[in-house]
């Protein structure tokens, strides 16, 4: 392989660029179209295009498994890592072919991903002092003033100065600042609240978000009446997806919705308004069904079976499983495995309602509030194991809107730590994997700012403070090094980390195209001049925020992002996200720049031409 | 050169009536002579570029995959990327197979046995030895090597001290940041080096009879925490049942109980017989019963901890979980020996019979322990098990893999420093004074060899002193090997060379290997720092192994270039001495290096080569 042609980095670049629209808040959705079968796909999130698309090529599959890793654990920022992999991979690229060895690229590589990290963690803004700003920004409306005026003049700097002294002295300040501080010593309420944190992080997800602050609030009013305690619980929160609905008519809903078909609605019309018992059942409902692991007895070694077993065999069950039943008065069973017919039609004949396929997160918590104990078979109940408390509504008739009729059936524990639903609606079914998708993302968002307990300033001014801080870093040792014949590792160090700084130069670039006011030119141009701005400050973590704070307000370098944005938001990003994607994104790149070759196992079409046979 | 041509006994029947048809078998392939088929060569020579690159901290990494959408593991590591390799050629097969047993008993230096091999082979073709004397003299000259490094005053031997961790934490270490896919920075690759040394220690037991046995590590990788979060607990961590919440009422001394029979409710082992069942009756509920009847006798003979190597029946894990035992199903054949250890329990391997009292065992104490997303159980020893598990975390898949192996490998060499309880110095040093020692023994005998040949004079007396002083190699060995003398310093010569070349492949970056002409050390310049800097001294800080610093007075040698013959100075003469930083074990390297040699010379001895081409 030619050393300064890489094909894995060009490879992971190539990827990435696909998914430049892809990036910042404004999102364009994308027909994935399958030749083979003609079906396709609505995507909108980069992890679906990924996984869509199915790269096939080594590199392919390795960029699949780090963004499928990183979705896994937090459901969004995947579109930052790729395009981050993407411009990366182009800045080691542009190092090799500038000669620098490998060794030297990941030196000083490791040292520049060392200095975002830290830029983030200085610049973050803590939950409690965006409590604080929020008290106060609705107060004085001083930073208002300087959106006419010029960058940085030096009445501006002035006024700067004010709000870093307010920052900084807020510890001593709120007592005197405001009364409500004295009275609530509870650190709970020092926490802004939810839906203020929600704004700022729904980057361009305005509706899912709101859903997700509201499943958010819900679960919070229970936690902080029980523990005090005030993370954002995500397992606890399930989605159940409408089709047929307007998309006004998302909701959430404190309880489990599920859908019904008509038989089993009738029931639940029954059991409605009502406490009831309930019995969880982690196995399938069936007299067929034997747990994982278990091998019965092959048929053709057992001897004098009576062939009229089978039958009278199963209606025994059936039989003991209802009279089971109805002993422990028992009126809704959750399974996460299915029932048979059999079982849902005698059930339904006795007022009991079956619900197939409950998640088993969702069993766990209703199991939990309940008392119910989850076993694998049902004739295995007994008394204790039986939870008490569930009511069932009729949330939503929806017969008129499918094909077969369907009743939306509300499950609830009495606000008790039960689960949380999102109902998701759209006309358009293909819509709704998307709308899913950016509800989890906003959920996670929440969940991960209130888990950080800090937010980092977003709408690129994060990356900005990276930019200047490795430029920074870049310059300084280049100069110091001039003297003496300083060894190749300090002489490259400068390059790599002005090339890893372009490479964020051009994420915020892709955002503002996204955003739709600025052709790619003019973004860049606007992101270096503002860069330019920042010239001679220090980063501290008083007086980046400073900046930050500026920069938000010049008429919206950086909020312009949103074209139709009231310039009151501030824009946030998520501290542990941003960080852990930065790192996994210069993971693959430091994999696939080390990589120089691939050794292909076993029989298959050979496509390339270039292969060595050993 | 083929004896027989394959393609005239292929027979194709083609009729217009009938498309059947028939090919006949074809007679094997003789091929005389393999090694001087271009192609075989060029298949070596690529072979020896691949596993080359691979060799030490800087090398290029490999994919492996299959073009059929498989998973794609990245790694350098041998027996990894050996066992991908297949080849249509049996010498490579050969070398392939000799190299991956060396492995499963040694664990390291599998690159090293390998690109040796390799080069052996190529160095003689290239230099014209013939293959029988080539045989002949590899054959005399690892002879030398291995005494040599047998010997008290050897110059590459280090002795290991067990009072201090220093020398096994750097042999640990070095194996640890031989493999860059693990990408670690410095003080993550120390970490693991400690924890891997900690953990072998943990492993020795103090006060156990003879023969000693040495305990087990178990390792648990946790994807996506950072690496030096990976830490070693004395005892075993299970993974805890979901349901496990909290471990009310279990304190203390903890009995347990282990079953290697499944518990799933089944005949599973029936073998192949028939078995009568009697109408009416109902096999699995009979098993059931007995199942609760071991369950009922574990409860009363005060059981808390209930393991099983297979699954358990549910009804059976809830009733003892009703009696409030920890319940611990499918453990997996691989935990069971290190689980009798911890415990002291006999595992039951059959439902058929009470539990004797002898079966159970002990651990002193249990609790939950939180990995990332994973809970574990952590099962704390009674006495001194020498027991221990090691929990590796790292940031994706693919490192966290080679972590793992990394590991295991650190692992077996630690333990084979118990048996000979030496280490080779690193960095290619080894390799370097090898050849150092071995061009000097050679040459010098022949220099005096031919002094007695061609002095027909009163010097002669003198010669043949100084030759049966001497522990003269060369003429000694042509007399006794019966091949020229020529033939016998070109053969140490492609010997020497080969050794050296194993050397220079730990440098990727382009940078030159040099050797130092005092103690023949092994340098890496990189490839921007001139010879200049070389003769000021200034340029390699530290030699490979990190046992000399460079200075003014030191004279160098181009690894590839003709250089004097010199005696290599011991250690000890070098000032300042550090202490080397950079070892490899003794037994894996010697082991290696006479596989290599052992593998090189029955290459070289094949002369036909027979093939089923069916």
């Amino acid at each position: 392989m030619n050393g300064r042609q890489h094909v894995g980095l060009q490879k992971v670049s190539a990827l990435a660029g696909t998914l430049r629209s892809s990036v910042g808040p404004v999102k364009n959705y994308k027909f994935i179209l399958d030749e083979a079968s003609g079906e396709s796909v609505l995507v909108c999130s980069c992890f679906r295009i990924i996984e869509n698309l199915e790269p096939r090529c080594a590199v392919g599959q390795l960029v699949h498994e780090t963004v499928r890793a990183h979705h896994k654990g937090y459901r969004t920022g995947s579109g930052c890592l790729l395009f981050i992999a993407g411009a990366w991979s182009r800045a080691a690229l542009a190092c090799l072919q500038r000669g620098i060895s490998v060794k030297h690229i990941i030196a000083a590589m490791s040292e520049g991903i060392d200095i975002c990290r830290n830029v983030c963690t200085k610049s973050s803004v803590s939950l409690k002092d965006l409590a604080g700003m929020g008290k106060r920004t609705a107060a004085p409306p001083r930073l208002g003033l300087q959106r006419s005026e010029k960058p940085i003049t030096g009445a501006s700097r002035e006024s700067a100065k004010v709000h870093e002294k307010c920052l900084n002295a807020r510890g001593q300040r709120k007592v005197r600042l405001s009364r409500h501080f004295c009275e609530t010593d509870d650190d709970v309420s020092q926490l802004p609240d939810v839906a203020v944190i929600a704004e700022s992080l729904s980057h361009g997800c305005e509706s899912a978000m709101k859903l997700a602050a509201e499943a958010a609030q819900m679960l919070l009013k229970t936690n902080k009446r029980r523990t005090g305690d005030p993370s954002f619980d995500v397992s606890k929160v399930t989605t159940c997806a409408l089709p047929g609905l307007p998309e006004e008519c998302a909701c959430v809903v404190d309880g489990c919705v599920v859908l019904l078909s008509d038989e089993r609605a009738a029931v639940a019309h029954v059991l409605k308004h009502q406490p009831l018992k309930v019995a969880l059942v982690t196995g399938d409902l069936s007299q067929t069904y034997r747990h994982l692991g278990f091998k019965g007895l092959p048929a053709a070694r057992v001897r004098e079976r009576l062939d009229s077993s089978a039958c009278s065999e199963a209606d025994e069950w059936m039989e003991k499983v209802l009279k089971l039943l109805l002993d422990l008065e028992v009126k809704l069973i959750l399974t996460t495995g299915l029932a048979s017919q059999k079982v849902i039609q005698h059930c339904c004949q006795n007022n009991v309602l079956v619900v197939e396929q409950v998640s088993s997160s969702v069993l766990g918590i209703i199991a939990g509030s309940t008392g119910a104990v989850p076993v694998g078979y049902a004739t295995q109940l007994t008394e204790p194991c039986v939870g008490s408390g569930v009511t069932l509504e009729i949330w939503r008739d929806l017969s008129g809107c499918e094909r077969t009729p369907l009743t939306a059936v509300n499950i609830s524990t009495g606000g008790t730590g039960g689960p949380v639903t999102a109902v998701i609606t759209s006309h358009i079914r293909g819509k709704l994997q998307v709308l899913e998708d950016q509800f989890w993302a906003c959920a996670h968002r929440l969940h991960h700012a209130l888990k950080d307990g800090a937010l980092l300033p977003g709408a690129g001014a994060t990356e900005a403070l990276c930019v200047r801080q490795l430029q920074k870093q870049a310059e300084c040792r280049g100069v110091e090094d001039k003297g003496k014949t300083g060894s190749a590792a300090e002489l490259y160090r400068g390059v790599v980390l002005q090339l890893m700084a372009e490479g964020l130069i051009e994420y915020a670039a892709a955002v503002m195209v996204n955003a739709g006011r600025f052709s790619a030119a003019e973004a860049r141009n606007f992101v270096s001049e503002n860069l330019r701005d920042f010239h001679s400050d220090e980063i501290d973590a008083g007086k980046c925020l400073q900046v930050v704070l500026e920069s938000g307000r010049e008429d919206g370098v950086f909020s312009a992002v949103k074209p139709d944005e009231a310039p009151t938001v501030k824009i946030y990003d998520n501290l542990s996200v941003k960080q852990e994607a930065w790192t996994r994104a210069l993971d693959l790149v430091f994999l696939v720049l080390q990589t120089d070759a691939e050794i292909i196992t076993g029989t298959g079409p050979e496509t390339e031409s270039n292969l060595m046979h050993l | 050169m083929q004896a027989s041509v394959p393609t005239a006994t292929r027979i194709k029947m083609n009729s217009s009536q009938t498309t059947s048809r028939l090919v006949k078998k074809s007679p094997s392939v003789c091929t005389d002579l393999p090694l001087s088929s271009s192609d075989v060569r060029d298949k070596l020579r690529l072979m020896k570029e691949l596993l080359g690159s691979c060799y030490g901290p800087t090398a290029r990494l490999k994919q492996v995959h299959n073009n059929i959408g498989g998973s794609v593991v990245t790694t350098s590591t041998s027996s990894v990327l050996l066992q991908a390799i297949t080849s249509s050629r049996p010498v490579i097969g050969l070398i392939k197979s000799s190299v991956l047993n060396h492995v499963s008993r040694f664990g390291d230096c599998g690159l090293f046995a390998a690109v040796l091999c390799l080069s052996l082979v190529e160095e003689a073709a290239r230099r014209g030895v013939g293959n029988s004397a080539a045989i002949r003299a590899y054959d005399r000259l690892l002879a030398l090597c291995t005494g040599y490094l047998q010997r008290e005053d050897c110059g590459c031997r280090v002795e290991l001290d067990f009072c201090s961790s220093r020398s096994l934490i750097a042999l640990a270490r070095t194996v640890v940041s031989s493999k860059p896919t693990c990408v670690l920075a410095e003080p993550e690759s120390a970490h693991i080096g400690r924890l891997a040394v900690r953990a072998f220690l943990l492993t020795v037991p103090c006060d156990a009879p003879d023969p000693v046995r040495l305990g087990r590590t178990v390792t648990v990788p946790v994807e996506g925490r950072p690496v030096l979060e990976s830490a070693v607990f004395p005892g075993l961590l299970l993974d805890a049942p979901e349901h496990l919440c909290g471990l009310a009422g279990v304190r203390g001394p903890v009995r347990a109980v282990l079953f290697s029979a499944s518990l799933a409710g089944d005949l599973g082992e029936l073998g192949d017989g028939r078995i009568e069942v009697h109408a009416g009756v109902d096999t699995d509920a009979q098993i059931l019963d007995r199942l609760l009847e071991l369950g009922r006798q574990a409860l009363e003979d005060g059981v808390k901890l209930f393991v099983c190597q297979k699954v358990i029946h549910p009804v059976l894990q809830h009733y003892l979980r009703c009696g409030g035992l920890i319940v611990i199903e499918r453990v997996g054949v691989s935990l069971m020996e290190p689980l009798i250890q911890l415990t002291g329990a006999q595992p039951v391997a059959t439902l058929h019979a009470a539990i004797p009292s002898a079966a159970y065992g002990e651990v002193h104490d249990v609790s939950i322990r939180h990995f990332g997303s994973k809970t574990m159980l952590h099962l704390h020893p009674a006495g001194e098990t020498a027991v221990c598990s090691m929990v590796l975390c790292h940031r994706n898949e693919t490192m966290l893999n080679e972590l793992k192996l990394v590991c295991q490998k650190a692992e077996h060499v630690l333990r084979l420093t118990l048996r000979e309880p030496w280490a080779l110095l690193g960095g290619g040093c080894t390799e370097t004074l090898l050849a150092a020692y071995v061009r000097h023994k050679v040459r010098t005998a022949s220099v005096l060899f031919s002094i007695t040949f061609t002095s027909a004079s009163p010097h002669n007396d003198r010669a043949s002193t100084l030759v049966s002083q001497s522990k003269n190699d060369a003429p000694e060995a042509t007399s006794a090997l019966g091949c020229s003398q020529t033939e016998y310093l070109l053969a140490a010569e492609a010997f020497c060379r080969s050794l050296e070349s194993v050397a220079a492949c730990l440098e990727h970056d382009g940078g030159a290997s040099v050797i130092d002409l005092t103690h023949a050390h092994h340098w890496t310049l990189p490839s921007d720092v001139t010879e200049q800097h070389l003769e000021g001294g200034t340029a390699a800080a530290l030699c490979g192994c990190g046992a000399l610093e460079s200075c003014q007075k030191k004279k160098w040698s181009y690894l590839n270039s003709e250089c004097a013959e010199f005696s290599p100075a011991p250690l000890s003469t070098a000032s300042p001495l550090r202490q080397p930083a950079v070892l490899d074990s003794f037994s894996a390297k010697v082991n290696a290096l006479r596989v290599a040699v052992e593998t090189a010379n029955l290459v070289l001895d094949v002369r036909y080569v027979i093939q089923d081409v069916n």
